[in-house]
């Protein structure tokens, strides 16, 4: 059953990365039983690099992403795993320690981040509780005044006006609420911003313009991004690399190009395929079958039942996330013996 | 040449207000044609606060405008009697965007099929009725074993969005009008049902109204599409056109910023980034000229004494623009029957 054996973790952390995630595994409870929500995902993150974590609903890629910063809810368990950020296991953190270091290392643009402010607040107000919260932490300005300047200096950066402090979140559109979110995300400069379907919400010309000042502030930054969503046009013009999910583990890991012109993994070749885009007319194609139940999982691949290419050892055995080729991962037995 | 359902110059103003304050103007002066010849798709686009949905809602007559008229088969909605009403929601028949909120999670899913059914007494007998039931769930492409009898939760979201498809379809309607049906919906099954609205309009003859914010399913499905924006319609025609060589600075904007799933394709690489970034914020201001204007870089001096007429760059399509003053001017009208038509 385990996903990832001990020797791909090593070649994993040979090369430079601020955050790796071993064998990360989370259910959650349900009257129905428990649900393996993210089953044995591991992966790695480069200094600066984008990212992206794609799969559809049910695939476990939020709780991947809310897993990293222990920010499930109640009913969500993690089984195990490793998350280390700069070599600190996040995982093993004591509660204050891990509540220090969100938004300080590590912070999360959330899912519907607009309707994450408070709305009671002012927005200076709810920007300046977040440096508060963190004195202690990596971030040492303390005076009002250098809070203050903090704060403009990270509006400034996403181009919202310094005025925004003044103001409540309901008088704010739906973009500027979101670039609030990006400026609270930066405000301590993070090592890692998971960044969680953050423009979904919004219209595609407000989208174009948030996802451009979110880049340009990510590279002054320097600080590397995990882009959750299941938006592949996103991700197209957005991320460096992609993680593919299915089921509860990652079935594919590569850089952007590779992914969208060469896909490896059956269910990352029919994802590519369904896309629509601006040459083709009246040509669909969905992927046959259903998302596989957490509750009854398949076994073997959870890709099997609707997989074109399903030979009699995916239904028994587990596929193995291997680097097949430099930087391309895939968890498919097509891939047993190296390319086909 | 007639038309099925058409909107002539169709107002709808929100809101009074002593003094005309809190005054929305939602759709602005819209015509619109559906053809009765030929089965088509047409797409209504917009961004939020486009009066998309609101235009859905007077297609449907669900709200009645406050100027123009709304014709279903050459009659004015306004109107109808009771008998021609009734025989106008059986016709035209509407897909909402979240299948989950429509259905009522204590019922079994057949309810939501033998309703419509019961109330426009279609069938004499049950068994008729469930023949009926079963055709449609088939011709929605689903198993009527794996879908009757069961919950809404023991669905995927995908069979739930059919399902709703079904019911349009068990009234054996002229018209579906489909409100962003699959923006909730995974990429793997957004294809799926995207071809389920297609057959239908290709095997059963029904024309669509398709109404999203996504140019991209819009292009794949549609002939025709009317970009609206604050209410009005900013560009008309072919898909072709508008889609693949937008002309209005508004639509040109719209389509650059799609992000395409191409890496090789820089999102937003062509096309005008100039815009400004200030969006519009609360209700939009009333102005004298056009609603573009305060974003749109190439404003003229012109642009803000009048609103632009729809200028017909091309057969099919017209844009609303000064910058396209050169060809000539037609009415919302003329330029929605010729597209309706096949011009």
């Amino acid at each position: 059953m385990a996903s990832a054996p001990p020797q791909e973790q090593t070649s994993q952390t040979s090369r430079a990365c601020v955050l790796e995630v071993q064998d990360l595994r989370v259910s959650y409870q349900t009257s129905a039983g428990p649900v393996r929500a993210v089953n044995g995902v591991s992966f790695f993150l480069r200094p600066g690099e984008r990212l992206g974590l794609v799969g559809e609903s049910g695939s476990g890629k939020t709780t991947t992403a809310l897993g990293l910063m222990r920010l499930l809810q109640e009913s969500a368990v993690i089984e195990g795993g490793q998350v280390l950020l700069d070599g600190v296991d996040l995982l093993g953190l004591s509660d204050d320690d891990m509540r220090l270091a969100r938004f300080a290392t590590i912070s999360l643009i959330p899912q519907g981040a607009m309707n994450s402010l408070n709305p009671m607040m002012k927005i200076g107000e709810q920007l300046r509780d977040t440096i508060r919260a963190h004195r202690n932490g990596t971030a040492t300005t303390s005076t009002k005044r250098a809070i203050d300047a903090r704060i403009q200096e990270v509006l400034h950066s996403v181009e919202l006006n310094t005025a925004v402090m003044d103001s409540y979140p309901h008088e704010l559109s739906g973009g500027m609420k979101q670039r609030v979110c990006i400026a609270m995300a930066i405000l301590l400069n993070p090592k890692v911003i998971i960044a969680d379907e953050p423009t979904s919400a919004l219209d595609v010309v407000v989208q174009r313009q948030v996802m451009e000042t979110f880049r340009r502030v990510q590279e002054a930054l320097g600080a590397a991004v995990i882009l959750v969503g299941h938006d592949m046009g996103l991700m197209a013009q957005f991320v460096d690399r992609v993680g593919v999910m299915y089921g509860g583990k990652l079935v594919e890991v590569g850089p952007v190009r590779g992914i969208f012109k060469d896909p490896l993994h059956p269910y990352t070749q029919l994802l590519i395929k369904s896309l629509p885009n601006l040459q083709t007319k009246e040509d669909f194609r969905g992927i046959p079958g259903l998302t596989p139940s957490l509750l009854a999982p398949p076994p073997g691949c959870m890709f099997h039942p609707r997989c074109p290419h399903a030979m009699p050892r995916c239904s028994v055995d587990v596929p193995v996330l291997s680097e097949i080729e430099t930087d391309r991962w895939v968890a498919c037995h097509l891939y047993d013996g190296g390319r086909p | 040449m007639s038309a099925l359902l058409e909107a002539q110059d169709v107002t709808r103003v929100f809101g009074s207000g002593l003094l005309g304050a809190g005054r929305t103007v939602a759709v602005d002066g819209v015509s619109l044609v559906i053809s009765e010849d030929t089965p088509t798709i047409t797409t209504i686009a917009g961004e939020s606060g486009s009066g998309k949905t609101t235009l859905a809602r007077l297609l449907l007559g669900m709200i009645q405008p406050t100027s123009g008229e709304i014709l279903y088969r050459g009659q004015r909605m306004k109107a109808m009697d009771g008998r021609a009403r009734k025989e106008f929601r059986r016709q035209v028949q509407a897909i909402f965007q979240d299948p989950y909120e429509a259905y009522n999670p204590v019922y079994k899913v057949d309810q939501v099929l033998q309703t419509p059914v019961r109330k426009f007494g279609l069938v004499t007998s049950r068994d008729e009725a469930r023949q009926r039931i079963e055709e449609s769930l088939r011709l929605a492409g689903l198993r009527p074993e794996d879908t009757l009898g069961r919950y809404p939760h023991q669905l995927s979201g995908g069979q739930r969005q059919r399902i709703m498809v079904a019911r349009a379809l068990l009234l054996h309607p002229r018209v579906i009008l489909a409100d962003e049906p699959v923006s909730m919906v995974d990429a793997s099954l957004r294809a799926t049902i995207l071809e389920s609205l297609v057959r239908l309009k290709r095997e059963l003859g029904i024309s669509l109204i398709y109404i999203t914010h996504d140019l991209t399913t819009a292009y794949q499905v549609s002939q025709n599409i009317y970009v609206l924006y604050r209410g009005s319609v900013a560009e008309v025609g072919s898909v072709e056109r508008v889609i693949r060589e937008p002309k209005h600075p508004y639509t040109r904007l719209l389509v650059s910023s799609i992000p395409l799933p191409d890496p090789d394709v820089r999102w937003g690489g062509e096309g005008d980034t100039a815009a400004r970034a200030a969006t519009p914020n609360g209700p939009p201001r009333e102005t004298r000229g056009c609603k573009y204007a305060n974003r749109c870089p190439y404003v003229m001096p012109e642009c803000r004494q009048a609103p632009p007429p729809l200028y017909r760059t091309d057969d099919d399509r017209a844009v609303a623009c000064y910058l396209h003053k050169d060809s000539p001017p037609v009415s919302g009208r003329d330029i929605a029957e010729a597209l309706a038509h096949g011009g």
